[in-house]
């Protein structure tokens, strides 16, 4: 039988949450009584989000306080208790917008509601959640205590799923929860040491700085065709110094970004020295929040910032990854306004960089699937920044001319040009600067 | 032997995206782009002035807009595959609400509209060629289907006989719209068919695309007529002057070309841009001598003149 191992502050003990509590039949079966913890009260949460010394405290109070009550609930007797927890969660906006103030997408109104989680609750369902938001408190619980003794310890989300992946069913459900402790608590995910690995890499000359100490230096290794340095987790304090770098390149697959760190790219580009990013597809937040510190570093130094270039499949995905780099996720709404990158250009690569290189090789061109024209169709049709009065009238026509000439083409169809793709970026960003 | 085609005047940036798509009638042309609204510019006063725009015509922008001859209706289809209907009085165009609602499950990409405008042709994704009778609130009349391969582009023939398709497959189909049969296959072109033309008189049939060769078909007998060569981009669209002495035709690197029917060579070229012209269009011969407008990626109407010498 599985236990649910909890810390009641001042040491361990095992609280009789049977892990198949789930089930209607053992619904019966439980004598667990419990009732709201004042802090779980919509009136008692902080604002805004707290981080940093702050942020863990408030985190430790609430688990700490939130535990402490079910285990005093547990002792009561079954009709005096009434065993929940309340979770403030965002839930679907009316709409999206882009914040005109930031360049973030954003809900028009975010829409906050409570949710109260009751065991044994009305239905197998709500066992199962509050089961799993319990299980879930103690896995921070740990994270934040062993954090503390040791040193920064970051569970990813993936990690808790694959305890018991039969349990909680998918992933989502655990980043969910996650996200809506967060809120709840009202501080940012990374204050629960809940953040999944970064996966993007980085490469070109830049030093990562924390309380002025050079913790990362990326200049020798780039020098040495040192290729995939993983994105490193960012922390509050810390400073992305890229002096020397005259641009930034996003690149949306991992296989071209090898391709240009290999041919030393980020060294030899003819607009000067620069540096490599990919996330590999859709970018996690590690990520962007790597490029937003970078960006914002070099924003606050006497330097002019260096131009930073999105290089995409020209085909639904790539200009929804570009997007999601330039003004956020619809998934983290509430994280993009301190992960946008305003500034962010579209180098390519469009329709007409692959047709006029289908005069000279075939198969460059593929045709849309079904799929493909969905997601375009739902790209104009849902979000402003493809409406007609939104900011990327040029992304927009470019989905359009997708449709239109019903084709698609990936970034590496820019190899059979002449000078391949490195003369071909050379050539754009000298035309964009 | 050369022509000359004098630049006659433009509508610059009449659309803030590319225009796709023009339709003309006697006194106006018609432009629809990746905007939701459809423009309407005078072509019987100095400088082409816009003397309509219908906003909100097609929320995702539209691809495609047809008039009939008289110039009294056209039929637009929108990206979201939405088709509009909208009649015309004394030179200002509205919605007619009750076709386009007849209309509103109608699933086409291309369309074509007969020149009494009572016959819509329309050609889907999957390659299904259809007729709807606007005369009988939009029944669908007509049904045939091909290999499936997506249609990007339809013509009716001016005297009515004929549908031909274009497909992205290469393939180009003539049917006939008194049997329902489809007499011809026509071969030629492997690469996606971009846009197929009737000439006037219906005896022949115009088609090109990515291969960048114009095609010319005879319709009583399918065989290959001309290949006319010249392109070095891919071809977008097509369109025979009244009299089909001229065949015009835009390709994706900005240029614009007359054809001569007689010597089947190029008379004329026009390269006023290096983006994409998705549409030109033939103005109907009036005493004037004979004019064309232009449009696509430049999201500029561009109008020429054949010189006189005069």
């Amino acid at each position: 039988m599985d236990l649910i191992q909890v810390n009641n502050g001042s040491g361990h003990v095992f609280c009789p949450i049977r892990m198949d509590m789930c089930s209607t039949t053992m619904s019966n079966y439980c004598t667990l009584k419990l009732y709201n913890h004042p802090m779980a009260q919509p009136s008692i949460i902080t604002h805004p989000s707290m981080t940093g010394d702050a942020g863990e405290s408030s985190v430790r109070t609430y688990i700490d306080n939130t535990l402490t009550t079910l285990l005093h609930e547990l002792s009561l007797s079954p009709s005096e208790g009434q065993p929940s927890v309340t979770l403030r969660r965002r839930t679907n906006p009316a709409g999206y917008k882009v914040n005109p103030q930031n360049g973030a997408l954003e809900a028009i109104e975010p829409v906050v509601s409570y949710r109260t989680y009751s065991w044994p609750g009305n239905s197998a369902f709500e066992a199962w959640r509050f089961t799993i938001i319990v299980r879930i408190l103690s896995v921070i619980d740990e994270a934040i205590r062993v954090g503390q003794l040791i040193s920064k310890r970051r569970v990813d989300p993936w990690d808790i799923y694959y305890i018991d992946p039969a349990y909680f069913r998918s992933q989502h459900v655990v980043d969910k929860i996650v996200d809506d402790l967060a809120y709840t608590i009202g501080v940012d995910r990374a204050a629960l040491n809940i953040e999944a690995a970064g996966k993007g890499l980085v490469t070109g000359p830049f030093i990562l700085r924390r309380d002025s100490q050079i913790v990362l230096d990326a200049r020798s290794s780039a020098q040495g065709g040192h290729q995939d340095t993983l994105i490193p987790r960012i922390q509050e304090n810390d400073e992305i110094d890229i002096f020397g770098a005259r641009w930034v390149l996003i690149i949306e697959k991992e296989a071209v970004f090898h391709r240009l760190a290999r041919n030393n790219y980020h060294m030899t580009a003819l607009a000067g020295k620069g540096i490599l990013i990919t996330g590999k597809g859709y970018p996690d937040i590690c990520t962007r929040a790597f490029i937003r510190r970078l960006f914002d570093f070099a924003s606050n130094s006497n330097r002019r910032p260096p131009p930073i270039y999105a290089l995409v499949d020209g085909d639904p995905d790539g200009i929804s990854i570009m997007s999601t780099y330039k003004y956020g996720s619809l998934a983290h709404l509430h994280e993009n306004a301190r992960l946008a990158v305003p500034g962010l250009k579209y180098l390519g690569i469009r329709i007409s960089d692959a047709v006029r290189v289908s005069d000279v090789s075939e198969g460059v061109l593929l045709s849309l699937t079904p799929r493909d024209r969905r997601k375009i169709h739902s790209m104009l049709r849902n979000s402003p920044i493809w409406a007609d009065d939104g900011p990327e009238p040029e992304w927009r026509v470019e989905l359009q001319r997708m449709l239109m000439l019903n084709v698609k083409a990936e970034i590496e169809t820019i190899y059979e040009r002449d000078g391949g793709l490195e003369a071909w970026i050379d050539r754009r960003m000298f035309r964009q600067a | 032997m050369s022509r000359q085609y004098l630049a006659w005047g433009s509508a610059d940036n009449a659309h803030p995206v590319d225009i796709f798509s023009l339709a003309v009638t006697d006194k106006q042309v018609l432009s629809a782009s990746g905007s939701p609204s459809l423009k309407v510019h005078s072509t019987t006063e100095a400088d082409f002035p816009l003397v309509q725009s219908i906003e909100g015509a097609h929320t995702l922008g539209c691809h495609h807009v047809v008039t009939d001859a008289k110039g009294s209706r056209a039929v637009s289809a929108g990206f979201a595959g939405d088709i509009k209907v909208w009649s015309c009085q004394d030179g200002h165009w509205s919605a007619d609400e009750t076709f386009s609602a007849n209309l509103a499950n109608v699933r086409v990409w291309a369309v074509a509209l007969a020149e009494d405008g009572q016959y819509l042709a329309g050609v889907s994704q999957d390659g299904r060629v259809g007729v709807w009778d606007l005369g009988a609130n939009g029944a669908q009349i007509r049904d045939h289907e091909t290999k499936g391969s997506f249609g990007t582009c339809i013509d009716l023939s001016p005297d009515g006989r004929f549908i031909a398709s274009g497909h992205e497959n290469g393939a180009v189909y003539i049917f006939s719209t008194e049997t329902g049969r489809m007499p011809f296959s026509l071969s030629g072109l492997v690469k996606p068919v971009r846009s197929v033309a009737f000439s006037p008189g219906g005896k022949i049939l115009a088609a090109a695309g990515d291969s960048k060769v114009i095609v010319l078909y005879d319709t009583s007998s399918g065989e290959q007529i001309a290949n006319l060569s010249g392109h070095a981009a891919w071809v977008l669209s097509l369109s025979w002057s009244s009299t089909g002495e001229y065949l015009l035709s835009s390709s994706f690197d900005g240029k614009a070309k007359v054809w001569s029917m007689d010597t089947k060579m190029c008379v004329a070229t026009q390269s006023e841009t290096e983006k994409a012209v998705w549409s030109v269009k033939w103005l109907p011969k009036s005493s004037r001598s004979e004019a064309f407008v232009t449009a696509g990626a430049n999201r500029s109407l561009a109008f020429y003149r054949e010189a006189t010498g005069g």
